[in-house]
């Protein structure tokens, strides 16, 4: 016995040393993030991520950013004086540039320290996305957009992978006519072009860095943004410290009177950024990002699937041990879609409305927001998500909502009653949990007007590659903002954009395409709404997609993080965050 | 026994050959193009036919597979399409945390898991052989996964007692390592202890234990100088097979805690259709394997004089 508690003793001994040397001093002026995955790099060109784009916004900056308060969204200037002056017929862009913007200090500069920003290099930054070798995931955002950039990316094709671009030949639509005034000449009128510039691909980046490093490039960032990379162990952890030649961001001095009331103006028209060190984890499971959180090692989290019944109360509030503990309930709506989409080029499904009509009509969304989303979702009526100009939350789609009688008489005078006839359908999807749950969902709705699904689950890019190949006939598909544009949905069903392009369904429609036309060109206004409001009409009435749901996204923060406002198009604007270190020390010393 | 190994390294080849064709064919055949993940949704089929030029996608599969095959010979496995690191730079990085983890908890669990053996031996048929044997069995029935949520869970979260999750070089980083080592060792004691105890119970009946009690050596003598030193040659072979495993790490312990190895970089790999990657794991896993097996063969040449190699 006296062996037995000696061994107890010794082990007891040996956990009491190791908890107490665990016992971490609660961080200074830090901030601690999330990554819910691995990035892929800091290469601006490569940003078709939401981590990537969240890293690489701490190191880069483009011409112009959005507003911090401003919703719904408007752009500021950041890299630029002003905004653009643009000629009368919404062709040229004249930006002038802030004077003293360097970029950071980094070894592939002469003797090291950063040079000033020129307009020179926004033209290589654009230039380089349109060069063939650099494989940017962004070409298609100014693809037929600026005079002459098609016309250059065409001559990168000729060139070797080791032959050095001539970035100095002229590119009609694009010009420095001092070092700080660039002016970039369109193809047509592109009222979203300005958002285009906000865009992580849109990022100044010095030639020096890209040829110094070659193909690292991606893995040493040198911008003029508010911090600098200090640290990166992938898979784990990256560590960012205030950039020093950094001094050109203010905090806002507008907003709304919700704004003002949350505190969200006390630090109006102070320099940026606040924290001085950015650490941001790398968390591939949902439950060590969530319990950390929770001890108080990071300063936001969201909320997995899997832990929101313990977290939120039935009637969408925080639970209340966990209000006392300092945390903050946030819900903000995405700028997305979910949806359904039927391939047109299949001969059945793409002429047969009334058979799309039904399925639509057979799709039980209130239950997929109940099993899927933990109820952060709303039911979507239409392409355009609620936040942007054109969506209407008066429109009610005739064929969203399940309604089973309904669809078997839709079913019946589409020449199927009760299914018979019809082959079985293949639905495409991801070979994940979550996608494969959904898809059987799918399959059961259907079953129940007689309608057999058979589930095809395949890899991430086989699915992109039937897509882009249309070898499927139902897929379930989300779309993010990229800009916060209504064309960005609208353009997913526009007739000349079918596969390989973003029309993945190879819907085709006279009246919309026309209508679309007119929306790329037109600002917001009367005729615009007009359009979009017939565009909605005709593509619920066609069903070349079952529109599923606009999801919600919810996180969770604590008290001690100031100046937060969700940002849906522009997440984690963490220069304008500030950390009370003092309350968060005698929280965490609770 | 010379020329046995230089035999045996010889009949790697042909094995390294098949797993590399099956890697190849696997990739090719059922992962999906990888010009699709690299460059995103909206690339233009353009784009991708491009890329795929760049990637030497668009060749002959007999081409790209001599290719790959050359690529190895020289030990040249290049850069990450997703990461462009050089591959060898990958591996190494991915390689400590990897080890870190994996070979405390080796020697650990092995010295735990010949000692509980041994205990069970000692005491069969008796009350402290039927308790360790039902918790054996009790604790090979759980999935790693429920030893994961829950020890997070209750003894990081709940209770404090180690780091939720995280990974540090160096001495500085024992304390991340504690659990998730904790864990694997007791993931392998239940079948460990349970195949060594009938090693061991199987040399007890042999006549030179007999012999052993006949003279009047002591129980505990008989079991670690003559009955132990029979037992660890499968023992030692059983250990062999483990090794390679040590090296590739463990996928779900470094997901749930936070452990840049490995096996985090190769599940990564597969999931970004990063074949250089992929191509590079799987030929230094099975390298590893086979040179794992060539070494268990050895150890029981040297363990048991009367094995010959031939």
């Amino acid at each position: 016995m006296m062996r037995l508690t000696a061994v107890l003793f010794f082990w007891c001994s040996i956990l009491s040393f190791i908890s107490c040397s665990l016992k971490q001093p609660v961080p200074g002026n830090v901030y601690r993030g999330v990554l819910a995955d691995r990035i892929k790099g800091f290469d601006p060109s490569q940003c078709s991520d939401l981590y990537s784009h969240i890293c690489q916004k701490q190191v880069y900056e483009p011409l112009y950013e959005y507003k911090y308060l401003a919703r719904p969204y408007d752009i500021q200037p950041c890299l630029a004086e002003s905004l653009p002056r643009i000629s009368a017929d919404g062709l040229e862009y004249t930006i002038h540039l802030r004077k003293g913007i360097f970029f950071s200090d980094d070894l592939c500069f002469p003797s090291g320290k950063g040079r000033e920003v020129v307009a020179r290099d926004f033209i290589y930054s654009i230039k380089r996305l349109a060069d063939v070798r650099t494989r940017t995931t962004g070409w298609w955002l100014f693809e037929d957009k600026i005079a002459g950039l098609n016309e250059f990316r065409f001559s990168t094709r000729q060139l070797k992978t080791s032959d050095t671009a001539d970035y100095l030949s002229d590119v009609a639509g694009l010009a420095a006519t001092s070092d700080s005034t660039l002016v970039i000449i369109l193809t047509k009128p592109c009222p979203y072009f300005k958002y285009i510039l906000t865009m992580s691909y849109a990022a100044v980046i010095p030639h020096e860095a890209v040829e110094y490093y070659a193909d690292e490039f991606l893995n040493h960032p040198v911008g003029t943004g508010p911090y600098i990379l200090k640290e990166w162990r992938r898979g784990l952890r990256l560590v960012f410290e205030k950039n020093p030649k950094y001094v050109h961001g203010l905090y806002p001095v507008e907003g709304g009177a919700d704004d003002s009331a949350a505190g969200l103006l006390n630090d109006a028209g102070k320099p940026l950024p606040f924290i001085d060190r950015l650490e941001y984890y790398t968390f591939t499971e949902t439950q060590p990002m969530i319990l950390n959180f929770l001890r108080g090692n990071l300063e936001r989290s969201g909320i997995p699937k899997d832990n929101y019944n313990n977290l939120i109360n039935p009637d969408k509030t925080l639970r209340e041990e966990y209000t006392d503990q300092g945390i903050q309930f946030i819900r903000a709506e995405d700028l997305d879609l979910t949806y359904t989409t039927f391939n047109f080029k299949d001969t059945l499904l793409g002429s047969r409305r009334k058979l799309r009509q039904a399925i639509s009509l057979a799709v039980d969304v209130d239950k997929i927001i109940d099993l899927f989303y933990n109820g952060r979702a709303i039911r979507a009526q239409g392409p355009i998500p609620p936040g942007l100009f054109g969506y209407d939350a008066t429109f009610r789609n005739p064929y969203q909502g399940r309604d089973v009688e309904r669809a078997k008489r839709s079913l019946a005078e589409a020449g199927f009653p009760g299914g018979r006839g019809l082959p079985e359908f293949e639905y495409l999807t991801q070979a994940n949990t979550t996608s494969r749950q959904m898809a059987e969902k799918f399959t059961a709705d259907m079953a129940e007007i007689g309608i057999r699904i058979k589930i095809i689950g395949v890899t991430w890019p086989e699915f992109l590659e039937r897509l882009k190949t249309s070898k499927f006939q139902i897929a379930g598909l989300a779309w993010m903002a990229d800009y916060p544009d209504p064309e960005n949905f609208l353009q997913l069903l526009y007739g000349p954009n079918e596969a390989p392009g973003e029309n993945a369904a190879n819907y085709k429609n006279a009246e919309y395409d026309s209508l679309y036309r007119k929306i790329t060109v037109l600002t917001d206004g009367a005729d615009r709404l007009a359009c979009i409001k017939r565009m909605q009409a005709i593509v619920a009435e066609d069903c070349p997609w079952i529109f599923d749901t606009h999801r919600v996204s919810e996180s969770l923060c604590y008290s001690w993080l100031k100046n937060y406002k969700p940002h849906i198009v522009s997440p984690e604007q963490v220069k304008y965050f500030r950390i009370d270190t003092d309350q968060r020390k005698r929280m965490l010393g609770q | 026994m010379a020329a046995y190994i230089v035999r045996r390294m010889f009949y790697m080849i042909p094995l390294l050959l098949g797993v590399t064709a099956v890697v190849f064919l696997l990739f090719n055949v059922v992962g999906g193009n990888p010009a699709y993940q690299i460059l995103g949704k909206n690339a233009s089929q353009e784009e991708v036919r491009q890329l795929e030029h760049q990637l030497g996608l668009d060749r002959p599969l007999v081409v790209q597979y001599f290719d790959y095959l050359r690529q190895l010979v020289c030990f040249d496995f290049g850069r990450s399409w997703a990461t462009k690191q050089k591959i060898s730079t990958m591996i190494r990085e991915g390689l400590v945390p990897s080890l870190s983890l994996t070979v405390p908890s080796f020697v650990i669990g092995s010295i735990l898991s010949v000692l509980l053996s041994l205990v069970v031996a000692f005491y069969r048929n008796r009350l402290w052989d039927r308790i360790i044997v039902i918790l054996c069995v009790m604790g090979m029935s759980i999935s790693i996964l429920v030893y994961i949520i829950a020890g997070q869970y209750y003894l990081s979260f709940a209770f404090g007692l180690f780091p939720i999750s995280g990974w540090e070089p160096g001495l500085k980083g024992i304390p991340f390592l504690v659990l998730p080592a904790g864990i694997w060792i007791i993931v392998g004691l239940g079948s460990d202890v349970r195949f060594y105890r009938t090693v061991i119970l199987d040399q007890t009946g042999k006549e030179y234990v007999l012999t052993a009690r006949a003279k009047g050596v002591s129980e505990r003598l008989v079991m670690l100088k003559h009955v132990l030193k029979n037992a660890m040659i499968p023992i030692v072979a059983s250990m062999t097979m483990a090794l390679p495993f040590l090296f590739t790490g463990s996928l779900l312990l470094e997901s749930f805690f936070g452990i840049p190895g490995l096996g985090n970089m190769s599940i990564n790999a597969i999931n970004a259709s990063d074949f250089p990657v992929i191509k590079a794991v799987t030929f230094f896993g099975a390298f590893l394997y086979m040179a794992a097996n060539l070494l268990g063969d050895i150890l029981y040449r040297l363990f048991d004089p009367r094995i010959r190699l031939e």
